[in-house]
């Protein structure tokens, strides 16, 4: 059994990637599966997405804690969850990066196959929907599933959901994504994050009052305990405040979802890019144009 | 509760600085629902209780054992949210302590499932605070139509298909079903017009009894809009009368903003994809409607809207156009 699990962003179609490499298996004459997992999170949160492949056919119905290939639709992901947590050794890894294989850490040494499939997707499909391009990058990174499957898959599954058109461009994404990728050994420098994990059972929860704030394991629990979910890490752009420009109107502040822009003492404000998602409301809100939307994840 | 202040001239520069819904919580970026209770958990303050039916806010503000809001939070099940808040308010009685209970509902819990507890416990005169945060349809489960969810709006429960596209039928008036409760305040809320929008937070906080607050709240992934765009949608929702603020105290309702003049609701479909389905006879059905509730609501203080000719005092028809109406 060949096992596959794809991290990704909500938005960039890790599913539907799962779906196709599925598809594609399944025209070779191969039995598989594919189905997400997501949690309560939302778009530019993290998603989890797999497929199995095998001869016969395959009655496991779990999640994938140990594959044979890991798949990485965004680069940062390394930072903010523990993807490569049960990668087998011998298995590879795809992940879509500017970066050569041998300059990529993904905390084991494994064989990887990188892909700057944000580019390839901007080229070809002007939206950063990095799934073809990547499907592309797998074809080369094993020896079962051929490009020309996937492209048939891609084919099939978009043409019936987005018509022709789409179904063409995003063939052409996977190939030219197949054409670049780069195959080679990763670094392992970083250690591989560990989540702090903890629920508490009924009889360690107080009955007949509110939880208070407490430290458990070096997780904090219990009202305002969210903070420590960094969210800054899903933005794509981020906002630039001048604050030459700025005539305190406090429009930005009341406006912003995340309470990341903090009102100083002086009606000037501070930006807490820890948690900013970069919807960019901050920047349509300003009538002075004191903030501008820049691509990136960036911070001043 | 507090020292009286002059609400009337209340504006965002009054708003404490004091977060109790804190970052870190995991809504869409340009999420409507986090600005709305961002701010009104800022106005209400730290003697506040929450509670929070099955919705979105329940799935992106506390994630067990973790939680966004720094103040007492309490979940039960969808449609109590005015039962659970009563629970809360008589505990507190009898204890003898004081604070908002606020119940802060999605539209699908306050119109359609919700519904008999928020009308008992209106009914009861129970001394909270509902909020209804309106993002006009079941969007935690799908994006899902629910009585909220306006004319011609594409969900997946009604979808654009060859004979017809989106609801057939207009949204439910909510507020004329609580404000036949007559009770002691309700008022309607834009996070676009935040001034407003403080001084009427902090008047429900002043008045005693039951309270319904009932917000606009955009949703960026149902609504098929851009995350920045989200307080310009619901500015133009007020604008061009899909949206309109006024307030109740004790059956005497009053408008609190009139906009200068009536924009075409064409510029408020064109920001979401949830209307891109509709057709030119449907735009028109809608803009009619809304020129005959424009006219129910503002009269002849502003200025006219393009289809003025609606302005009989018959009821709004929920079916369509008003020409056919009842």
């Amino acid at each position: 059994m060949y096992e596959v699990r794809f991290h990704g962003r909500g938005g960039q179609g890790a599913v539907m990637a799962a779906q196709t490499l599925a598809e594609a298996a399944v025209l070779e004459g191969y039995h598989a599966q594919a189905f997400p997992y997501f949690g309560a999170e939302r778009r530019g949160a993290p998603v989890k997405a797999f497929a199995r492949i095998d001869k016969s056919r395959i009655t496991l119905k779990s999640q994938i804690y140990n594959p044979d290939m890991l798949v990485l639709l965004d680069e940062t992901l390394p930072e903010i969850e523990p993807v490569a947590e049960g990668l087998k050794p011998e298995g590879v890894a795809v992940v879509n990066t500017a970066m050569a294989p041998e300059e990529y850490d993904l905390g084991i040494s494994v064989v990887t196959t990188t892909v700057d499939a944000t580019t390839i997707a901007f080229e070809k499909l002007k939206a950063p929907i990095v799934n073809t391009a990547i499907l592309g990058a797998m074809a080369k990174a094993q020896d079962f599933v051929s490009l020309d499957s996937i492209v048939k898959a891609i084919q099939d599954k978009f043409g019936e959901r987005l018509g022709p058109r789409a179904a063409n461009l995003n063939s052409d994404a996977a190939r030219v994504a197949y054409q670049s990728a780069r195959t080679g050994r990763c670094k392992a420098v970083r250690p591989i994050l560990q989540k702090p994990q903890w629920l508490p059972d009924w009889d360690q929860m107080p009955i007949g009052v509110t939880l208070p704030i407490t430290q458990v394991e070096g997780v904090v629990i219990g009202p305002g305990s969210a903070w420590q979910n960094l969210v800054g890490t899903w933005r794509t752009s981020s906002p630039n405040y001048d604050i030459n420009k700025c005539i305190r109107c406090l429009r930005c502040w009341w406006s912003c979802p995340e309470g990341t822009i903090k009102r100083q003492e002086d009606d000037h404000m501070k930006f807490d890019y820890r948690y900013c998602k970069g919807c960019g409301i901050c920047a349509q809100i300003c009538p002075v144009s004191a903030i501008d939307m820049v691509w990136g994840v960036k911070s001043w | 509760m507090s020292e009286t202040k002059d609400i009337s001239t209340m504006t965002i520069k009054d708003v404490p600085n004091k977060d109790y819904f804190l970052w870190g919580h995991g809504a869409c970026p340009g999420c409507g629902v986090a600005i709305a209770v961002k701010n009104i958990m800022k106005l209400l303050g730290p003697e506040t209780i929450v509670y929070v039916p099955a919705s979105c806010l329940v799935v992106f503000g506390a994630q067990y054992p973790t939680s966004a809001f720094e103040v007492p939070y309490l979940y039960t099940a969808f449609e109590n949210t005015a039962a659970v808040a009563t629970g809360i308010r008589s505990a507190m009685k009898r204890r003898g302590k004081k604070a908002y209970v606020v119940g802060l509902a999605g539209d699908g819990g306050t119109f359609d499932i919700g519904l008999q507890a928020l009308s008992g416990a209106a009914d009861r005169n129970e001394d909270i605070i509902y909020v209804c945060l309106d993002n006009e349809a079941y969007m935690n489960t799908g994006i899902q139509m629910s009585g909220a969810t306006p004319f011609g709006a594409w969900t997946t429960t009604s979808p654009a298909g060859k004979m017809i596209s989106g609801k057939r039928r207009h949204k439910k008036d909510i507020d004329h079903i609580v404000a036949a409760h007559g009770i002691p305040y309700q008022a309607t809320l834009s996070i676009a017009h935040w001034n407003d929008f403080v001084r009427k937070v902090e008047k429900a906080k002043q008045v005693d009894g039951f309270r319904f607050l009932h917000v606009l709240t955009p949703c960026v992934p149902g609504w098929r809009s851009q995350a920045s765009k989200s307080m310009e949608i619901a500015r133009l929702a007020v604008e061009t009368g899909m949206w309109t603020l006024y307030e109740a105290e004790k059956g005497e309702s009053s408008l609190t903003y009139k906009p200068k003049k009536m924009e075409p609701v064409i510029e408020y479909l064109k920001l979401q994809g949830r209307f891109a389905f509709m057709n030119e006879e449907d735009v028109n059905t809608l803009q009619r409607w809304l020129c005959h509730k424009w006219w129910l609501h503002y009269k002849d203080e502003v200025e006219a809207p393009p289809c003025y000719i609606y302005r009989a005092e018959k009821p709004l028809h929920m079916d369509g156009d008003p020409l056919h109406g009842a």
